[in-house]
């Protein structure tokens, strides 16, 4: 097997006396997608903060591109092509979404100080390029937000919110966009419509690979991809979503937890 | 300058004329309300006038369209309210009546504008607490009298001299920014501010707590700033140099104001702003941000610095204390955070109100502090609150 | 033991004693309720002014001229009117800026303290000059043979005593569980049938009390009072309350102490120390934040994802 797009080795974090993540393996080819499932507060959030520079692992090594990015800053994580969306979806909520979505290629655009201030038109035609760009992808994303795109991004619903995230995401020209459970917090029909969204822009970036928190069942059936399972911070299964169910092991930390609870 | 609408424009219609009335009727009506507000000696004029304000305010704020309207017409018409605007100031001072009070009000409102914008960048645009914008304004004052009066240096060659002494200060109180935040970072910045008040107290090169005295006035092609402007055969006072200069340092921080809001830099403070965590995630570099939020404070801060020396002639630690820096604080959120028109008004009121006040003696102060605590809570998002930023062609 | 020694020793833990009465009242009221009050140095310094009109006010009445009861009495009416100045800008102003941006209550609380200050200046008879003022305690006894004042044990002793009591209130009473259920989860403790407001009351009149003990001793200590002495105490003891690390009373002890002790061993040690006091305070200030950011014994800030 070639280098893989993005490589994690042996990564654990602790949190005090706390083992948050224990030596995940983590293989991921370009185009490729991911779904991690897990119970929660089994770590598959901390192993997105870990992978974008949020968290500096105690140990272990993040890699992209064969590159080691273990503990590097948040920004320079995000500029080396990882981009990211979050469990709560954290948006510019005073900024119109086109603002958000520009701000999403803060790497990708230029403009320093000395040039905004002396050459005014340039740094104008940057950001004006760039919100043409945003429009772009806001309507790549959902063609209903595009129409809003002149509105305060606070005043979105949350289905929405989730759509900006991933608009703002795919603005930096990522190599790897980790989603962070899109379909938290909504209800069913509102999760249908986020994966065909999804799907869309899947569809029109075959090259981009992906790596998705879940916890909606149906939507991991539906992304028929491979599937990573994480219990007490450790890989405890991996492979196809119909084979991996399967697995009693996983039944019980996650399919077994969730029968327990509905 | 103020352009608080006395009337309501008749016309709500749209076109390149009604936007033309609009854009003349505030900016010309403005100048006249600060006009019969600065030469007014008659409490019920002044205490009229304020009202007359508080009317408009509260149109604005319970009829938003007018303020929708009025922005759209500035929008629309833009070259011409420059032009119309520049011509106001260009002509201002003649209509003074030779009132050297009027000017001094008007230098030191346009003073505090420029280092309103400057906490602008920060507080607005970057919601970086910095009690010491006062502590780079004397940084700026005390180079630029010190080059001054020890070696002979131009204004204007002290003037570049005090911005790069204060940025460098401004880059050295931005390094704690990287690990502190919020109230910590804030009392830094108050710590910062009283370290570099005493220390001006107590140098004796400073001049200890009586200050510098004498600091030379600036000489622009052999023209003293001390004399007076005789022009048309009209003769303006000496204080008229400075407004002039004030004016031309206010039109510098709007237009850098400007350009940083409508770049990538500005775009990257509001991202701080919203959100620190999320804005790293966008490949934001946070700590240098915030950093160039400090110095670009310093440097502009220390141009008025400079001025105000040059101008008074004479500065003493007292004029750079920690609650300078919270009056200028205190512009900025009532004028309106990250608006450029809300904090030069926000500057201007703020500025004139307690001189204005001087009925009410001894009361001032009290009085003023009093409506900021009132304002606050009324209408927090300040004057006129920040606007959606435009792109292109398009409003 | 060195005389002179002896002296800055004193000097050293009176001074951390009064810096400790003030700080206690930021490390409650921002440490755990988080309210910020940027005022509390300025209602503090109210104190020493209740003090003197009240006992101008008693011996022009009832008691005679050099009467000490006067004084107490003088005391114990400044400690509660000052306890409820706090409730009462508490209620007035602050708790409008409980939700708000912590800029606007800082900015809002500044103001209010100016208007604290300008009411002294502009009410109280000859307002805007320096008032002097009496040492609570005069006499002084000797260990050995150095002489230590009283007022100096005095200080120290009281100081001593409201921090174990308020230990005592926060760590053993229902109330501390109450306001700590209140700085908690607001929502929660009105579940479990607790008044927010009320709490916020209490806790405000704790605080302004405390901190108005801190103001009279402080006035006695330096002998004279001024209506904008609050700036300065009151920057001293937020500094004492954040390097300690807020929320934590230990730490507000502790950053007290240390702010007392850079001030009096630079006026022990420099030719022109006093001059320089602040300076090297402030200092301390900006080193222990840049290395410790949440302040000596204040737990770490986590990033919540």
């Amino acid at each position: 097997m070639t280098t893989p797009l993005l490589e994690t080795r042996r990564l654990s974090i602790r949190f005090g006396g706390l083992v948050a993540v224990n030596g995940v393996d983590l293989r991921l080819a370009a185009g490729e997608v991911l779904i991690i499932i897990g119970p929660n507060g089994a770590g598959k959030s901390t192993l997105f903060n870990m992978i974008s520079g949020i968290y500096r692992p105690s140990s272990g090594t993040v890699h992209l591109n064969g590159h080691d990015i273990t503990g590097r800053p948040a920004h320079r994580i995000a500029a080396a092509g990882i981009a990211r969306t979050f469990q709560s979806s954290r948006l510019f909520n005073d900024l119109t979404l086109v603002d958000n979505v520009v701000i999403g290629m803060h790497t990708r655009t230029r403009t320093g100080v000395i040039d905004a201030l002396l050459r005014p038109r340039r740094a104008r035609a940057e950001l004006d390029a760039a919100a043409e760009r945003a429009g772009a992808l806001i309507r790549l994303v959902s063609a209903d937000l595009y129409e809003r795109r002149h509105a305060l991004a606070g005043t979105l619903p949350q289905a929405d919110r989730r759509r900006l995230e991933i608009a703002r995401a795919l603005a930096s020209d990522p190599k790897v966009i980790l989603l962070d459970e899109p379909s938290s917090g909504m209800d069913e029909r509102d999760t249908d419509a986020l994966i065909k969204d999804i799907h869309t822009v899947m569809a029109e970036r075959p090259g981009l690979s992906f790596i998705i928190i879940e916890h909606d069942m149906r939507l991991v059936a539906a992304l028929p991809e491979r599937v990573m399972v994480i219990d007490y911070g450790e890989k405890i299964a991996e492979g196809h979503f119909s084979e991996v169910r399967l697995l009693p092991r996983v039944q019980e930390a996650y399919l077994g937890q969730k029968a327990a609870h509905a | 300058m103020m352009h608080q609408p006395p009337v309501i424009p008749a016309s709500s219609g749209r076109g390149p004329v009604a936007d033309l009335s609009i854009v003349a009727a505030v900016e010309l009506g403005g100048a006249v309300v600060l006009g019969v507000f600065l030469l007014a000696d008659d409490p019920r004029i002044i205490v009229a006038l304020l009202g007359l304000m508080g009317a408009g305010f509260a149109l604005l704020q319970f009829r938003p369209a007018i303020e929708e309207r009025i922005v759209a017409a500035f929008r629309a018409a833009r070259r011409a309210a420059m032009i119309l605007g520049a011509a106001v100031v260009l002509v201002y001072p003649f209509l003074m009546q030779g009132s050297s009070y009027a000017l001094h009000l008007l230098i030191i409102a346009q003073l505090y504008s420029v280092l309103a914008l400057a906490l602008n960048f920060q507080l607005g645009s970057a919601n970086i607490p910095n009690f010491a914008t006062g502590a780079s304004y004397g940084i700026g004052a005390y180079t630029s009298a010190l080059l001054a009066i020890n070696f002979g240096v131009s204004f204007w060659l002290t003037l570049p001299a005090a911005a790069l002494v204060a940025t460098f200060f401004g880059f050295a109180l931005g390094f704690p920014s990287m690990r502190t935040r919020e109230t910590y970072l804030a009392l830094v910045t108050i710590a910062f501010a009283i370290v570099i008040h005493q220390l001006l107290n107590n140098f004796s090169w400073t001049g200890g707590p009586n200050g510098l005295v004498g600091v030379p006035a600036p000489v622009l092609f052999g023209h003293s700033f001390a004399d007076p402007i005789e022009l048309f055969g009209r003769r303006l006072p000496s204080q008229a140099n400075f407004y002039y200069l004030s004016a031309a340092l206010v039109a510098l921080a709007i237009i850098s104001a400007r350009r940083l809001h409508d770049s990538r830099i500005g775009l990257a403070w509001n991202a701080l702003r919203g959100d620190e965590l999320a804005a790293r995630c966008q490949g934001i570099n946070v700590v240098w941000y915030k950093i160039l939020a400090f110095a670009v404070d310093a440097f502009l801060a220390a141009f008025a610095g400079s001025v105000y020396a040059s101008y008074v002639s004479y500065i003493s630690p007292d004029n750079f204390t920690f609650l300078v820096s919270v009056t200028i604080m205190t512009m900025v959120i009532v004028g309106g955070m990250d608006n450029t028109l809300g904090v030069i008004l926000g500057a201007f009121l703020l500025t004139m109100l307690p001189e204005k006040l001087r009925i009410f003696a001894d009361y001032r102060l009290l009085f003023v502090s009093v409506i900021v605590i009132l304002f606050l809570i009324l209408r927090p998002q300040g004057l006129f609150p920040q606007r959606p930023r435009s792109y292109g062609g398009r409003e | 033991m060195d005389a002179q020694l002896a002296q800055y020793l004193m000097n050293w833990l009176v001074l951390g004693s009064i810096y400790t009465l003030v700080a206690l009242g930021f490390s409650l009221l921002f440490g755990v309720l988080d309210v910020i009050h940027f005022s509390h140095g300025d209602v503090s310094i109210v104190a020493p002014f209740v003090v003197l009109a009240t006992v101008q006010a008693l011996i022009s009445t009832v008691l005679p001229a050099d009467s000490i009861a006067a004084l107490v009495l003088a005391c114990a009416v400044a400690i509660v009117a000052v306890g409820l100045v706090g409730v009462l800008l508490d209620w007035l102003v602050i708790r409008r800026f409980r939700n708000a941006p912590a800029m606007m209550a800082l900015v809002a609380t500044v103001a209010l303290g100016t208007v604290v200050r300008e009411l002294i200046r502009t009410f109280y008879p000859q307002g805007s000059n320096p008032k002097p003022f009496p040492r609570l305690i005069e006499s002084s006894v000797t260990f050995g043979d150095l002489p230590v004042p009283l007022f100096s044990l005095f200080v120290i002793g009281v100081s001593v005593l409201m921090v174990a009591v308020l230990f005592m209130v926060m760590g053993h009473t229902r109330l501390g569980v109450r306001i700590r259920a209140v700085a908690e989860d607001r929502n929660i403790a009105r579940l479990m049938a607790i008044r927010p407001d009320r709490i916020f009351a209490v806790t405000f009149f704790i605080a302004s009390a405390v901190g108005a003990i801190g103001g009279i001793f402080f006035a006695s200590y330096a002998g004279v009072v001024r209506f904008d002495f609050g700036v300065q105490l009151g920057l001293i003891g937020f500094s004492a309350a954040v390097i300690g690390g807020l929320g934590s009373m230990q730490g507000a002890i502790l950053g007290s102490l240390l702010i007392a002790g850079i001030d009096t061993l630079v006026q022990a040690t420099m030719a022109d120390g006093a001059s320089y006091r602040l300076v090297f305070s402030f200092l301390l200030v900006i080193l222990v934040l840049v290395l410790k950011p949440s302040g000596i014994l204040g737990k770490p800030i986590m990033v919540k994802v």
